[in-house]
């Protein structure tokens, strides 16, 4: 099965620094990738890219065949491509459900003064109801966004993605800020994520959640790849332990 | 069983005109127009985040739009009031489109220049707009052989405020207002959950100023009489107290802080003479500070 993200040498200069040069990656259905490096090293930059917030210097993304390297994001997103933002950014103005809803957005076909609208509405927030509950925040979907707490913001932040229905679910440092249980909670959701035929890409700082987690990593440093396999064949390479894992992970 | 309700609602408001007196007849409608702009610059402001001064100047492009087209150009009046609303939107669009794709204020100074400058355009307009002077002494044209005036035009305005209610109900309560929440909460998270965030401010931006557009055709038949000092500034800054003070991004604040920003200065005159402006200045403030979700939230508390 061909790859529904390829990502080919793309770069990316800030001024003199190259944030990202000539990197290749690829991302497979149902698989979860994960991009890993030392701070500094472009994940954000790659993310923010592919997410369509930043442009670039060089390089193609063809996300289904498609280029989409330079369309905005809401373009990125209508394609099938979602994301989660490192530090939460609830709407603040509207319940769980609501929040989730608006994930939903590209989904929706009819236009609001349309017979099927509201058929279209009570359908969408019934699944909206069921991602709620996957992300186990079933109780609290009436509540306020501000009530939750972090983690529980984090989770949010995964059920609005999935309501757009993605092929490719880009997230952000998810694991930050997260208590061990939450980790966990996390960990088991993502492979949830990946096994209902999503890809799933991961950019994490957090080698004791990521390595177990991903089918394949990609290590950056300096905006390039320096080694790419399975947590277990790239924790073994010496570039990577020089350029990031370091003691606490050789071990 | 929701719908019998809302229609019970508009019937009694509808009847109510047969049982005043002319002056409160005119109080009545003047209200229910008041109540209908708040209702529109609610879901530009409250409900897409949008902060634009140029709502009360539609208003006045729509009354002078309609009033010039029929009495000075001669068209007959279903015509004229398509070519009124086109005005509105060809205008809301030649504002809106350059303004948001500008960041943060540029689209409340746009609009404070734009609604300048229509009273810059209507006291300069010569003879097309009457001047400083404006319009007077029309009447609206008979519509299929009736002459809709008194308690009927009443009805009108009532009609008006209806439609209008529906029409921002029904996108409110659709993927569309959701949008437009999510753009006022966080454009950046609008945007990766695939929404359009320009476009939809350009839509809700043009759609509330056509709004304003058809109330201000409605009243230019109000008063029959159009003229500069009605569509001033204070009015445009007037709407946006009402929404604030009675609870922003809410149908039910919009309609209630019209009712009340409406009617106190017929209370407070005999109290403060024209002083009135300090107990808004007052008023706003203290919904600003203390109570951000003004009217309804305070209801929302003690109802619970």
């Amino acid at each position: 099965m061909g790859p529904v993200l390829e990502v080919r040498n793309l770069t990316k200069r800030f001024g003199g620094l190259t944030a990202v040069a000539g990197l290749d990656f690829e991302l497979r259905e149902g698989e979860i990738l994960g991009l890993i490096g030392p701070n500094g090293a472009g994940k954000t930059t790659i993310f923010n890219i592919v997410a369509g917030v930043f442009g670039a210097d060089a390089g193609e993304i063809r996300f289904a065949g498609e280029p989409i390297l330079g369309l905005p994001p809401h373009e990125i997103a209508r394609r099938g491509i979602m994301r989660t933002f490192q530090h939460n950014r609830p709407f603040g103005g509207m319940p769980v459900l609501e929040n989730v809803l608006v994930g939903a957005h590209t989904r929706f076909r009819f236009n609001p003064f349309s017979r099927k609208s509201s058929l279209e509405e009570t359908e969408r927030r019934r699944r909206a109801e069921e991602l709620v509950a996957f992300v186990g925040l079933g109780e609290l979907r009436d509540a306020d966004v501000g009530t939750l707490s972090f983690g529980q913001g984090r989770l949010l932040e995964i059920a609005r993605a999935l309501a757009g229905e993605p092929r490719a679910i880009l997230f952000d440092e998810p694991a930050a800020g997260l208590t061990p249980a939450e980790l966990d909670r996390l960990a088991a959701i993502v492979r949830g994520i990946a096994s209902r035929g999503i890809a799933v890409l991961l950019i994490e700082h957090d080698m004791r959640f990521l390595l177990p987690l991903a089918s394949r990593v990609v290590v950056l440093n300096f905006g390039a790849r320096i080694a790419e396999g399975t947590p277990q064949e790239v924790r073994l390479q010496r570039a990577v332990m020089d350029a990031y894992l370091g003691d606490a992970a050789a071990q | 069983m929701r719908l019998a309700a809302w229609i019970g609602v508009f019937a009694a408001l509808a009847a109510l005109p047969f049982f005043l007196g002319s002056y409160h007849n005119d109080v009545y409608r003047k209200m229910l127009l008041w109540i209908t702009l708040a209702l529109g610059y609610n879901f530009l402001f409250g409900i897409c985040g949008q902060v634009a001064f140029s709502h009360f100047a539609f208003y006045g492009i729509g009354a002078y739009s309609v009033v010039i087209l029929l009495f000075q150009v001669n068209l007959p009046l279903p015509i004229a009031i398509v070519l009124g609303i086109v005005i509105c939107v060809l205008l809301a669009l030649a504002v809106a489109i350059p303004a948001t794709r500008l960041e943060g204020f540029y689209l409340a100074l746009v609009t404070l220049a734009l609604a300048q400058l229509f009273i810059v355009v209507l006291n300069e307009g010569g003879a097309v707009t009457g001047g400083t002077g404006g319009i007077a002494n029309y009447r609206l044209p008979p519509i299929l052989g009736w002459r809709i005036a008194g308690p009927a035009y009443t009805v009108v305005i009532v009609a008006l405020l209806a439609a209008t209610l529906a029409v921002l109900w029904r996108l409110d309560r659709s993927w569309f207002g959701r949008a437009c929440r999510a753009v006022r909460d966080n454009p950046e998270a609008a945007a990766a959950m695939g929404v359009d965030v320009a476009r939809t401010k350009v839509i809700v931006f043009t759609l509330t100023s056509a709004l304003a557009g058809v109330a201000g055709m409605v009243y230019a038949f109000v008063d029959n009489t159009v003229n500069p000092p009605i569509f001033g500034l204070d009015n445009a800054f007037l709407i946006l107290f009402m929404v604030i003070v009675g609870g922003a991004g809410r149908h039910a604040g919009a309609a209630i802080g019209a009712i009340l920003l409406f009617l106190l200065p017929f209370w407070l005159a005999p109290l403060v003479g024209h002083h009135h402006q300090l107990v808004f200045g007052a008023l706003v403030l203290a919904a600003i500070l203390v109570q951000p979700k003004g009217l309804v939230g305070l209801w929302d508390r003690f109802s619970r």
